[in-house]
């Protein structure tokens, strides 16, 4: 079975195409719990993002999650939510 | 000093995006020189739609005046009214970001129809994939309160901020709006208003109105106040000014590049042509009347320029019915014949146009209009040097409104 887990890297590619924020991949590794906001990214920047991933994997979020304040809180659900849902 | 003179609108910066240039200083080099931008529409899906030729924005990259988490959000409509505030505040000399007292600036616009790109790219999205593949900007980017929205988000101004839907003339209300909210006691406002209607969905919307030129021939689609007239050319772009307190700009040396002087604004029914000669006329007098104006001191007209005959007619008439004797010897211009119309923001640019008309002596010609069929001394073929103090706005919209904007000259302004 293969595990499918999005990585900082890819979040930061859909922090660029969803929500227009170039981020470097490697400050999101250095820095999990630097809030969304800081970075530019609200709520509905992180809705887009959610539904990127949500097509791309064919499967739903939980509801509130753009919700989450930090990348380490968001993947963590995320990659939860897929793991479970693998 | 400051509180003893009262409180008056002052145009202090000029931010424009038009088809004939990216910048105030460059869009007033076109108009002088009557330069004729009009040409095929090129934009993509657009090919095929018999609504041929337009006045596009082209080589314009939104990029180079606005960050791109905002361009993501809004569509081209905003990215222009984003982009000429921007230039406005940077002519104005005024700073974005976190300004000492954001609630003493606002910003108010004025927009015909909204993102309609933007619009057409998500709603082709939920029919050909699904609701799921839909963005979340679409939320907020169609409206067409947008760009009073991110102008305020981006800049930080927290004033009184507005949105006028009132026909192509809300460019007009909208500088009215802004200068009633100066003299209420609010510092400044960034005001102004952008189209993109060049974009497949929204020219559809467009081709219902019977007003519209679907010639195929640039040179032939937009020829206003002559008996070829045969409707207007739409355009896209934007023009965004501030309008600051007197005392306020002085205080800070700014250069008081105009005052706005009176306005008013009358509705007589959609393509109801030979009413807003009544309407028109009535809105003339309005603002000559709020800006303690005889009309002997109007000096140049920014006309409205239809296209249209019988609305041609009207605001010929209108202009002698409110102007009298003087009607017939003001020197009248319409540049947006080089550049076509680009609803809400037609009247702003008219407005940039005139302040730097008062600020040269120079009277911009009409561009590509050499014969004409009414009794008007319409400026053509050169610019025309002319002592101005006073210029009067004119706009008409196709539901029905009807609008006029006094401008009085910045350096006679202290007065």
């Amino acid at each position: 079975m293969i595990t499918t887990e999005v990585t900082f890297d890819e979040l930061a590619t859909l922090m660029k195409k969803a929500a227009g924020i170039t981020v470097d991949p490697q400050e999101l590794t250095q820095d999990p719990d630097r809030p969304f906001d800081s970075f530019g990214i609200d709520s509905l920047g992180l809705l887009g993002i959610v539904g990127e991933i949500e097509n791309r994997y064919s499967q739903s979020l939980p509801p509130d999650s753009e919700r989450c304040k930090t990348p380490r809180e968001f993947l963590d659900l995320v990659n939860n939510t897929l793991k479970a849902g693998a | 000093m400051s509180g003893q003179r009262p409180r008056r609108a002052a145009i202090t910066g000029i931010g424009v995006i038009a088809p004939n240039g990216l910048h105030a200083d460059a869009y007033w080099k076109s108009v002088r020189e009557g330069l004729f931008v009009l040409d095929r529409i090129t934009r993509e899906g657009c090919e095929n739609l018999p609504l041929r030729i337009g006045g596009e924005v082209r080589t314009f990259d939104a990029e180079d005046h606005i960050e791109e988490p905002f361009l993501v959000q809004t569509d081209r409509f905003s990215h222009f009214a984003m982009a000429a505030a921007a230039l406005a505040l940077e002519d104005a000399g005024l700073s974005r970001g976190e300004p000492d007292d954001p609630y003493s600036i606002g910003v108010v616009t004025a927009a015909g129809s909204g993102g309609g790109e933007f619009g057409q790219r998500e709603l082709q999205k939920l029919w050909g994939q699904g609701s799921k593949f839909v963005g979340p900007y679409q939320s907020i980017a169609w409206f067409y309160a947008a760009s009073t929205g991110q102008i305020s988000i981006w800049s930080g101004f927290k004033g009184p901020c507005g949105v006028v839907a009132s026909d192509e003339a809300g460019g007009l209300d909208a500088l009215a709006h802004a200068a009633r909210a100066v003299r209420r006691g609010t510092g400044a406002m960034v005001v102004g208003a952008a189209e993109a209607p060049l974009a497949p969905y929204s020219m559809v919307c467009q081709l219902g109105y019977p007003e519209l030129s679907t010639a195929e021939d640039a040179e032939r689609a937009y020829l206003p106040f002559t008996t070829a007239a045969r409707g207007f050319t739409p355009a896209e772009g934007g023009a965004v000014v501030v309008v600051e307190e007197e005392n306020r700009a002085r205080e800070r040396e700014a250069p008081v590049r105009a005052v706005v002087a009176g306005h008013a604004a009358t509705f007589t029914g959609a393509s109801q042509w030979e009413r807003s000669r009544e309407g028109l006329a009535h809105a003339i007098r309005g603002a000559l009347d709020e800006a303690g104006c005889a009309p002997e001191e109007i000096d140049v007209v920014f006309a409205d320029a239809l296209g249209v005959p019988d609305a041609d007619r009207a605001e010929a008439l209108a202009i002698a019915d409110a102007l009298g004797a003087h009607g017939r010897r003001v020197p009248v211009t319409a540049p947006k014949t080089g550049m076509g119309r680009a609803y809400c923001a037609a009247p702003v640019l008219d407005v940039a146009a005139a302040v730097f008309a008062m600020e040269h002596g120079l009277i911009p010609p009409t561009p590509n209009v050499f014969d004409i069929c009414h009794d008007l001394d319409l400026v053509m073929s050169r610019a025309r040097p002319a002592e101005l103090r006073t210029a009067l706005v004119l706009s008409r919209g196709l539901m029905g409104s009807n609008a006029a904007l006094v401008v009085r000259r910045g350096s006679d302004s202290a007065l």
